[in-house]
């Protein structure tokens, strides 16, 4: 799989403070890829510096192949974006809103309709925007984003102000666009969620740094299996699971059981299920834990609470 | 460059900025109105043209340049609609090149407006009162090169003003230099030094001397023209961050 976005030791700073430091980020082709960070982690100092909007002091961005500082006009025919500030007019209807784009992109009308079609607007295109919610709008900003059917769409906080229907909405959205287009998506958010439930490809960032990246479902497979247990008295199968050398931890949903370096699972529920009945203890259920985006998080250094709450 | 001009057209529909542009000649028109109607003796047409040429180069120009440039600034500051446009694949240089041309546009229509509006408030005015009906007949063409000679001289008070309100977010440091240029302008209307105050060129058009009107014009228009490419360069290569 070929990068539609690379980023090589992007680099920018904004007085005495690093925004974003020595960023190397890959989004595959066709990857749904979900830039995670918390507020101020310098996700959208980095999509600004890919889409050409900010210079980088250090590093180079290539979209497609193009590089952005030598091309910047080439690099953002590839790309359609849609940014937190949606810079809307809000005397002019959707329609017209889209239009001013179309033209500038060298667009027939029949494209303000399609794209309209696809995010569900048709019915409100004729209205003004200052009357549109938040949610229309952000619709109205993907659409305009997907004028020209571009390879590559970068969406920064794309369900930021939703309804939790809005939300579902997007998701749904989201998740079935690349399949539909084949277009590149990249995505960036605060919601461990929002990421986990769309994406196919995850890059997280801490203070200006790429922490980790990767394909979501090989990431997942790369943590330890866990089993969670769930007993009659969870106090009580802690400390026998820990006199028997287990590290059980306890959980909402039971007690979470990490496996040995090259423990099967179903021997070790086994073997677990027996210390535990012969020790008195009733064991209701056990089984492996699904393991989370949450959970790669927890893996990742100085990067815990804040996250995690956040989702 | 066209489609970016049709655009920056299209944005004033329903806009404030389009409201200000009819608005701001009309004023002028209502005083035409009731001063005919006030008028003890006939007045040539000519005296007519030039009442409402002088109060509008005089202060209704710089103050509604002032408001439009803030105005047409603010459509794409309120919204925060630069990141959206600069991420388009469109040289940056033509996005500000278009407002600059929509804007100077904007002031000739209003100029002559103003004095389409005055003709057609004292024709009104004649109506009611036609002892005072003006005398002569209209000099089109003179009326014309006076207010294109008023346009041209306002060029470097519009490159200022234009630069003011789209290279800060906020409405007020265009605000005030406008209205800080406009008082300095009123007050300050006999100083010989005025004709190099950019606030006070366009009314310079009116002067007797040829040397006044010669200058203004140099500056206003050959440094005003110098300074509207000045100031698209820069803006189009500046962060908007």
């Amino acid at each position: 799989m070929s990068a539609a976005i690379e980023t090589r030791g992007l680099s920018r700073r904004f007085g005495a403070r690093l925004a974003v430091e020595d960023l190397s980020m890959t989004v595959p082709e066709r990857a749904v890829y979900g830039f995670l960070g918390r507020n101020g982690a310098g996700k959208t100092t980095t999509l600004k510096m890919i889409l050409g909007l900010i210079r980088p002091n250090a590093g180079a961005v290539r979209v497609n192949g193009i590089d952005v500082a030598r091309d910047r006009i080439g690099a953002a025919r590839q790309v359609g974006a849609l940014l937190e500030a949606h810079g809307f007019y809000g005397n002019l209807t959707g329609r017209e809103n889209l239009g001013l784009t179309a033209t500038l992109l060298g667009l027939r009308k029949a494209e303000i309709d399609r794209v309209l079609e696809v995010v569900e607007m048709s019915a409100d295109a004729d209205r003004k925007v200052g009357g549109y919610s938040l949610g229309m709008r952000q619709r109205l900003g993907l659409a305009r984003a997907m004028l020209g059917a571009p390879p590559i769409l970068v969406l920064d906080e794309p369900t930021n102000g939703l309804d939790p229907d809005g939300i579902a909405d997007m998701r749904r959205f989201l998740r079935s666009l690349s399949e539909r287009t084949g277009a590149t998506v990249l995505l960036s958010s605060h919601l461990l969620g929002e990421i986990e439930q769309t994406a196919t490809h995850v890059g997280v960032v801490n203070d200006g740094r790429l922490v980790l990246e990767g394909e979501l479902a090989r990431l997942k497979a790369d943590l330890a299996p866990e089993l969670i247990v769930r007993t009659g008295d969870d106090t009580r199968a802690l400390s026998l699971l820990l006199a028997h050398g287990r590290s059980p931890v306890a959980a909402e949903a039971g007690l979470t059981v990490a496996l040995r370096p090259g423990e099967d699972p179903d021997q070790a529920a086994a073997a677990i299920t027996r210390q535990l009945v012969e020790s008195g203890a009733s064991v209701f259920a056990i089984g492996p834990r699904e393991r989370s985006l949450e959970d790669i998080y927890r893996r990742v250094a100085g990067f815990r609470s804040s996250l995690a709450e956040a989702a | 460059m066209i489609a970016v001009l049709s655009v920056e057209l299209r944005k004033l529909n329903r806009s404030l900025a389009a409201l200000l542009a009819v608005a701001a000649p009309a004023l002028i028109g209502l005083i035409a109105f009731f001063s005919l109607l006030r008028a003890q003796h006939p007045m040539p047409w000519e005296k007519w043209l030039q009442m409402s040429a002088g109060i509008w180069a005089f202060f209704m120009l710089p103050m509604s340049v002032t408001a439009l440039t803030a105005l047409v600034a603010q459509m794409e500051h309120a919204p925060r609609a630069w990141d959206h446009l600069r991420a388009l694949p469109v040289a940056r240089w033509k996005l500000y090149a278009a407002k600059a041309i929509c804007v100077v546009v904007l002031v000739a229509v209003m100029t002559l407006l103003n004095q389409l509006i005055t003709w057609a408030a004292i024709s009104a005015a004649t109506a009611l009162k036609p002892a005072v009906a003006p005398t002569g007949a209209v000099d089109a063409s003179k009326a014309l090169l006076l207010n294109g000679k008023i346009v041209a001289a306002a060029l470097l008070m519009i490159a200022i003003q234009l630069w003011m309100a789209l290279r800060f977010a906020s409405f007020v440091p265009a605000l005030a230099l406008g209205i800080g240029g406009t008082f300095f302008s009123v007050v300050a209307t006999s100083a010989k030094q005025g004709v190099f105050f950019p606030w006070q060129m366009p009314v310079n058009m009116l002067a007797r001397d040829a040397w006044r009107i010669e200058t203004a014009l140099a500056l206003g228009g050959g440094l005003g023209l110098i300074a509207l490419i000045a100031a698209i360069l820069h803006l189009s290569r500046r962060e908007v961050l």
